[in-house]
């Protein structure tokens, strides 16, 4: 009993120093006179990045960004989920490929490779139309407003199909038969009957990818930059980016704005989350819908799929590839195979930077997902098993942390490094890390833990075993499964971070995406391709080899000790 | 081991109202019997075995098991189930699914850390004596229910433990596979010589396998006794319709002669059991059990509690007619050899004895 009711209240303290450290300490930097004087109370750094005549167009920038990258999202996630769900589309195991797998793909290469296909000097589009046209200029730019949505709605469009798939597979067929049966086409009841029902669906997914575009740093960074567009986040990371002149104040300043936006919409969101889940629950009858013939459509709709599956998968891996091996920009041509080396990639291996990114990297992502998914299985259990007031608190902590831009948290957690000896090590990194992406642990621990009937564990404790016997024996191995997917989404996570690493990082510290970044500023695209590959090698290669530890470890205990 | 419950009380909050599911329980538990705690679902008998092993923890009074104090609210005891050294079957026997039916049964002994070789050997025993030996390396999830029950029952016996408690253990087998497992559990538990505390709602399971039911409800101990006691002599309404089937009627007491005590009913005079302790005048209610009602066409001589009234059904149900009776305003329930040949609408003459009438307090 003493060990049990020991854990939940330290449970409490470092999920909440975690999350809550933060944001106490972006609240207390935005008042403080500058790192070195932290606690020194001053309004200025709020007067002077509120009078900052810059700052309206960094927030119509925003709000267009935002909203923008929300509808290119939750259109094509709502097209392709209502293809899936209520129609005869072939091939349908491709949308749940479309689903997952560009998840794999860091968003800061998926941005790359865009500006590699449409930059306005050489990118790879732009060269091929001005060459068959025999055009002086490019015709496209993607360092523009319209380019940032595009990448980044297509960067967002898993995250909304993950929320209207389900809503439109749990959606009453018997609504739309009524309206056909009143004699409406099926055009006219997608529109008068089943888009309303889904409304609250529709929004939820629309609200979730502003929030996720808002924190976003990769596509804003890359894209928005180079063409002086400047988003919030871009913002805060210029204030603090520029030399000698980094100024944290201004930063936490600007940070409370985003803060306080991402914090209402997520309320919002889960406001509309619980709405939605009301009109699903009226439904479900394990009725199967009947699924709308498309006919001649069939194939023009497979297209487009096929379209969007190819650039959202293959392209951004081939373009980098591509580039890699040529020694500067150029349509694929005779010409180009014949060039085509392996000089970038050793460039980079011969890197000492580039080298310490990739140990740096894999230390955070091993380390890292191993310390998170401990810290998630504690969580978990006291979240889903002990149920008392004081693990609801844990839970809304554990959680806060998805309502935070990575680019805000890191600098209140720059704050807070500075007074301590933690400053400029991989430790703070480590940290942050974990602080921002517990929820990536906890969300598979904890279904797993629902499935764990408490009779299994009850009987443990009756057969003589404690609570941490329990947890050892028969506990911790059912949730094998949950630790690897956990393990597995923290350390890819973990491996491609950029937000958090853009602020803390610095000489000797750096990571793969923040040194992927610094070629992009440099326009080193060749080594960019080659170090983008190796980090997508490193992700695959602790997927791979989590799944098989896990696969082993859940053999060894069924087959006995 | 005798087990020993003093003043016990358990509450439970459910949307702001407290719920006692322990209303100051005083009960004695004698060692090497099969004690059954009986009772309609939500009358506490969970809550009182979960209590007893540990997985709950009362609001009040105390718990000793074999005289050691295993929960005392006044002295500030609170002994974890891991150290109880107790088992118990539970009622989705909590197999575990990622081990295989060796490591299952073995689990209590390593927790005891055992020696690995007099684990297989007790493991190896165990498995035989509920008839499942060579099944060590069967996966946990590759077992019917009926195998699982019985892993989970080794895995109880393994310890040798001196207290088994069960929680429903039959609920999740079919009919009849249940029937047989019943049996088998019975001849196990009274061939161990320990004490088997059993918690079951099913009357039929509680009246063959115990030998001492203690009838719970509203979270309190209502009546305890043997299986016969409880079913045949039982004073109290609630027991005697909840044990068996029953017909309950009204009446008042008359007097008591010699060998009965007589009731005023609705159906007339009936001579029952002698209840001296019931003042003449009394409202009370008589229990008469369908089996022992006997029906005739004709009028029967010199038989006491004899009554005419009219078949209202009569249902084959294949050992037995059941079937009703009308007597004025009352309808009686019989259950008769399916052999006698009445159909509804007859009129049909009914008697009883008296030792099978029960005077039941109101």
């Amino acid at each position: 009993m003493s060990k049990r009711s020991a854990l939940t209240p330290s449970l409490i303290i470092i999920v909440g120093f975690l999350t809550v450290c933060p944001v106490v300490m972006l609240v207390l930097g935005s008042f403080s006179e500058g790192l070195d004087a932290f606690g020194n109370f001053t309004l200025d750094k709020y007067i002077q990045s509120y009078t900052n005549p810059e700052l309206a167009d960094i927030i119509i920038n925003t709000v267009i960004f935002t909203i923008g990258s929300a509808i290119v999202a939750t259109f094509l996630a709502l097209f392709l989920a209502y293809l899936n769900t209520r129609t005869n589309i072939p091939f349908k195991f491709l949308f749940r490929i479309i689903s997952i797998i560009p998840m794999m793909i860091p968003h800061i290469l998926f941005s790359v490779s865009w500006v590699l296909l449409l930059n306005p000097s050489n990118g790879l589009i732009n060269l091929f139309l001005r060459q068959i046209f025999n055009l002086a200029d490019s015709p496209f730019s993607i360092y523009t407003l319209p380019g940032m949505i595009l990448v980044e709605g297509l960067l967002d469009l898993p995250i909304a199909y993950l929320i209207l798939a389900p809503a439109l597979a749990a959606f009453d067929v018997a609504l739309e038969e009524s309206s056909k049966v009143c004699g409406a086409s099926n055009l006219r009841t997608l529109v008068k009957v089943t888009l309303p029902v889904l409304r609250p669906a529709i929004l939820a997914s629309f609200i979730l990818v502003i929030v996720r575009s808002l924190a976003s740093f990769a596509v804003p960074s890359v894209i928005g930059m180079p063409g002086r567009i400047y988003v919030l986040a871009t913002h805060i990371y210029q204030i603090i980016a520029t030399g000698f002149a980094a100024d944290y104040g201004m930063a936490a300043a600007v940070g409370m704005s985003a803060l306080a936006a991402s914090i209402v919409l997520i309320y919002l969101y889960r406001y509309l989350t619980s709405e939605s889940e009301k009109f699903v629950t009226i439904s479900s009858r394990g009725y199967r819908p009947a699924l709308i013939d498309l006919k001649k459509a069939k194939y023009p709709l497979f297209g487009i799929v096929g379209i969007l599956s190819f650039v959202l998968i293959l392209l951004p891996v081939l373009v980098l590839f591509y580039t890699s091996l040529v020694p500067y920009s150029m349509v694929p041509s005779a010409k180009a195979f014949s060039l085509m080396s392996w000089k970038n990639w050793v460039a980079v291996l011969k890197d000492p930077i580039s080298l310490l990114s990739v140990k740096n990297s894999v230390f955070l992502g091993v380390v890292g997902a191993t310390v998170g998914v401990i810290l998630s299985v504690f969580v978990s259990y006291v979240i889903v098993k002990v149920r008392t007031t004081a693990s609801g608190i844990l839970e809304s902590l554990s959680f806060l942390s998805f309502s935070f831009p990575g680019i805000v948290v890191g600098v209140g957690f720059m704050w807070f490094f500075v007074q301590t000896p933690l400053y400029a090590t991989i430790w703070s990194l480590l940290i942050g890390y974990i602080a921002t992406y517990l929820p990536y642990g906890i969300r598979p621990l904890t279904s797993a833990f629902i499935q764990i009937h408490s009779h299994l564990e009850e009987s443990s404790r009756v057969s003589g075993g404690g609570t941490f016997y329990t947890l050892r024996r028969v506990v911790i191995p059912l949730l094998i499964p949950g630790i690897v997917s956990g393990w597995i989404l923290m350390a890819t996570m973990y491996v491609r971070e950029l937000t958090l690493s853009v602020v803390l990082s610095r000489p000797g510290t750096e990571v793969l995406a923040v040194q992927i970044f610094r070629f992009a500023e440099d326009g080193l695209w060749g080594k960019l391709s080659a170090l983008g590959i190796m980090m997508i090698f490193i992700s695959t290669a602790l997927v791979v080899i989590a799944s098989l530890v896990g696969a082993k470890l859940t053999r060894v205990q069924t087959e006995g000790e | 081991m005798e087990i020993r419950i003093r003043k016990l009380s358990k509450y439970f909050f459910s949307e702001g109202k407290q719920i006692k599911a322990l209303d100051n329980v005083d009960l004695v538990i004698p060692a090497n019997q099969i004690f059954t705690l009986l009772g309609p679902s939500g009358c506490g008998k969970t809550t009182l075995l979960r209590c007893i092993v540990g997985l709950e923890l009362p609001d009040t009074g105390e718990i000793s098991i074999g005289g050691d104090i295993v929960y005392s609210k006044e002295k500030n005891v609170f002994l974890a189930p891991e150290k109880r050294g107790l088992s118990m079957v539970f009622q989705t026997y909590a197999i575990w699914p990622h081990m295989n039916v060796f490591n299952n049964v073995a689990y209590p002994l390593q927790t005891r850390k055992t020696p690995k070789e007099e684990i297989r050997n007790k493991v190896k025993k165990t498995l035989e004596f509920v008839q499942l030996d060579g099944f060590e390396n069967r996966p946990a999830t590759k077992l019917s229910g009926g195998q699982q029950q019985r892993v989970a029952l080794a895995r109880a016996l393994v310890p040798e433990p001196k207290v088994i408690l069960f929680d429903e253990p039959l609920s999740n087998l079919d009919a009849k596979l249940r029937e047989e497992t019943r049996k088998e559990l019975r001849s196990f538990l009274t061939r161990l010589k320990i004490t088997a505390v059993y918690v079951t709602h099913d009357r039929i399971e509680a009246l063959s396998l115990s030998d001492t039911i203690a009838v719970m409800r509203g979270g309190r101990i209502t009546e305890v006794g043997t299986p016969k006691d409880i079913y045949f002599n039982s004073s109290k309404k609630f027991v005697a319709d909840f044990i068996g089937r029953a017909n309950l009627i009204e009446g008042k007491v008359a007097r008591h002669d010699d060998h009965h005590t007589v009731v005023d009913s609705q159906i007339g005079a009936l001579a029952c059991k002698k209840r001296p302790d019931v003042p003449p005048g009394a409202a009370v209610t008589v229990c008469i059990r369908p089996e022992f009602i006997r029906v005739s066409a004709a009028f029967p001589e010199d038989a006491p509690n004899t009554c005419r009234g009219r078949v209202e059904s009569m249902v084959f149900v294949g050992d037995s007619y059941e079937g009703e009776i009308r007597i004025g305003n009352t309808c009686l329930v019989i259950q008769i050899e399916p052999t006698f040949g009445c159909k509804e609408g007859d009129t049909a003459h009914i008697s009883f004895d008296p030792q099978h009438c029960t005077v039941l307090n109101r």
